[in-house]
């Protein structure tokens, strides 16, 4: 079993390979630092939604248009603020057979995507542009679909840790194309 | 000599790019591309169109990014002052510009990246491409805001001379701050036909947008009067337009299917075949800063007739254009000295002199000066910047100077949330396409 490491401020990056038999799964996780500001944050905006609907609640009598406004924006700054803090992110290469990414979430929940090694036509560092910044994302172009497919999909990581997991995707659907036209 | 020359990474910015078509567009491509060849970095930035949103590589990996900001009039980005600050920002950053280069005083994008970069303390270039009227409220606000961004421009760049002498009343910087550096035609696209038309037939092509800015409604009185006095010239139309209308009634009127075509919008793929099947090429523009379609027609061997207007008298030698006052009886009376000159032309020799008078790489090449220039001006402080905008105006100084300085301050702010460090630098194209040949 090998590791590797690599650290940046927010994320860090460790890459495990396991052999089972005679194949080596590729295991590739992105841990994220839980922000403390951000949880105070997230309970702030559960406070206020909370008050907005005791004072809702308090004030039945004497309710206006101003209590649903009220109510309004204590919901949007709930929404606003919510912080679901993600532990992880994986990506399982497992040679010949597929792709596993899966998100860790800090309270147990893991979501898990699986794409089969024939449907990858090849991943992709994409830089993203939107209306305020430009950032680099790793995406899987998939075959007969129209969608491309993120590899991590709540992180951005920073294109250092993106450039591995990149090249170790490259190398296993290689091979895969390889097996495919000696057939 | 050549090896000493500074590499420069330039950033162009304007609302008006492929795949829009027009001379600002292909003005951009060509140069862009000719600056590639010369070793610098060239990025270009314009707004989305439709679907294309996002970044993409055109030939000679020529990157352009197409930022998700829609179009609101005529192709123009929404004017939001402070929005477009971040993601500039992140482009200077991560492709590390050292020059924006800014397009045509219309595009509201080009005006806010140099405010932006201005701000950066990057250094900007401003081309005009068009000319601007004085009197109308449009022209006015527009010669307004482009007093505003050329205020602590460097250096800018017009066409033609006489867009040189428009741009300099119209924003009141100093005119030995402008350089004039023309535009220029692909010769090698533009080429005669291989065989030289017949001469009992004189065909006079006509190829622009049938608006009025164009001279549409000239076409329409002197088009009849040709008719009239030449049997043997016919014309060949293309282009469409609001104005359209009115030469397809001019047609029905005087009955001149037979002599008068009309083909409708002319992709620029087919303009050339469109050209080589005329004699004379007829230009009714009511201003023009340069107008390259009369290079094109040039280096397609065609004989030219235009109005004298704008930065026209500049473009051509006297023995390949015949020059025409803006009105119906002096534009028939040049129709006719020039089917007296044609046959005294060869569209082979016309084309190989328009190859030595106009070549993008040359105009690359002065371009380049321009940078040289602009790189080694001094940098000023905001403090120092500021009393430029003050001169702008009594009140609208004022405005302009507060503009600037809630701009820094956000830029300031910016840079405290998000650090310049934790925007990653973009590897350039060329040198991992030469790391993966090595490999």
């Amino acid at each position: 079993m090998k590791n590797r490491r690599d650290s940046h401020d927010t994320y860090k990056y460790v890459r495990t390979d396991t052999s089972t038999l005679d194949k080596v799964i590729d295991v590739h996780d992105v841990y994220v630092k839980r922000s403390k500001l951000r949880v105070l944050f997230s309970y702030i905006g559960r406070l206020i939604l909370l008050a907005n609907m005791s004072l809702l609640l308090i004030e039945k009598d004497k309710l206006s248009i101003v209590s649903f406004w009220r109510l309004f924006l204590g919901v949007v700054s709930a929404k606003l603020l919510q912080y679901k803090p993600i532990k992880k992110e994986s990506v399982v290469i497992m040679p010949s057979f597929g792709v596993q990414l899966e998100t860790h979430y800090w309270n147990g929940r893991i979501d898990r995507k699986f794409i089969q090694m024939g449907k990858i036509l090849k991943p992709v560092l994409n830089e993203c542009v939107t209306p305020v910044t430009c950032y680099w994302s790793l995406v899987l172009v998939l075959r007969d679909e129209d969608q491309l497919a993120l590899v991590f999909q709540k992180l951005q990581p920073p294109i250092k840790i993106l450039v591995p997991v990149w090249k170790a995707l490259c190398k296993s659907t290689n091979l895969e194309d390889h097996s495919h036209s000696l057939k | 000599m050549e090896e000493s020359r500074r590499k420069h990474r330039i950033l162009m910015v304007s609302d008006f790019f492929y795949p829009n078509f027009g001379g600002v567009e292909s003005h951009i491509y060509y140069l862009s591309q000719c600056l590639l060849k010369r070793g610098h970095k060239v990025v270009i930035m314009s707004h989305a169109y439709g679907n294309r949103t996002g970044v993409r590589y055109i030939t000679n990996n020529l990157k352009v990014y197409y930022i998700p900001w829609r179009p609101f009039l005529m192709q123009n980005t929404l004017p939001t002052f402070y929005l477009t600050l971040p993601i500039i920002r992140t482009i200077l950053i991560r492709e590390k510009i050292s020059i924006v280069h800014g397009h045509q005083a219309f595009s509201t994008l080009c005006h806010e990246s140099l405010m932006h970069a201005r701000t950066m303390g990057c250094k900007v270039v401003f081309t005009d491409h068009s000319l601007y009227g004085f009197a109308d409220p449009g022209s006015i606000h527009m010669n307004k805001i482009l007093q505003f961004t050329l205020a602590d421009i460097d250096h800018a760049i017009c066409v033609s001379h006489t867009s040189k002498e428009n741009t300099v009343l119209r924003s009141g910087i100093k005119p030995e701050t402008v350089f004039v550096v023309p535009n220029a035609v692909d010769t090698a696209m533009f080429t005669p036909a291989p065989t030289q038309l017949a001469r009992d037939e004189v065909v006079i092509v006509v190829i622009s947008r049938l608006v009025y800015r164009k001279g549409a409604d000239l076409l329409v009185e002197v088009i009849p009067e040709v008719c009239r006095l030449f049997p043997h010239v016919r014309f060949i139309i293309g282009g469409d337009g609001p104005k359209r209308v009115r030469l397809e009634e001019m047609r029905e009127k005087f009955s001149l299917q037979d002599r008068v075509e009309m083909l409708g919008a002319v992709p620029h793929s087919q303009v050339r075949s469109v050209l080589i099947s005329g004699h004379i090429f007829l230009n009714s523009s009511l201003t023009e800063a340069f107008c390259i379609a009369i290079l094109e027609a040039a280096s397609c061997g065609l004989l030219t007739v235009s109005t004298r207007v704008g930065g026209v008298p500049e473009v051509l030698p006297e023995d390949m254009i015949v020059l025409a006052e803006p009105a119906p009886q002096d534009m028939v009376r040049a129709i006719e000295q020039a089917i007296d000159m044609l046959p005294n032309i060869d569209p082979q020799i016309m084309h190989s002199r328009m190859k030595s008078y106009y070549s993008w790489h040359d105009v690359a090449k002065r371009t380049e000066i321009v940078y040289d220039c602009v790189m080694d001006s001094s940098n000023k402080s905001i403090l120092e910047r500021l009393p430029r905008y003050l001169i702008c105006g009594a009140w609208a100084g004022k405005i302009f100077c507060l503009v600037m300085i809630v701009n820094f301050i956000l830029w300031r702010l910016l840079e405290f949330f998000q650090p310049a460090e934790s925007i990653e630098e973009v590897p350039d194209m060329a040198s991992m396409c030469n790391h993966e040949d090595d490999n």
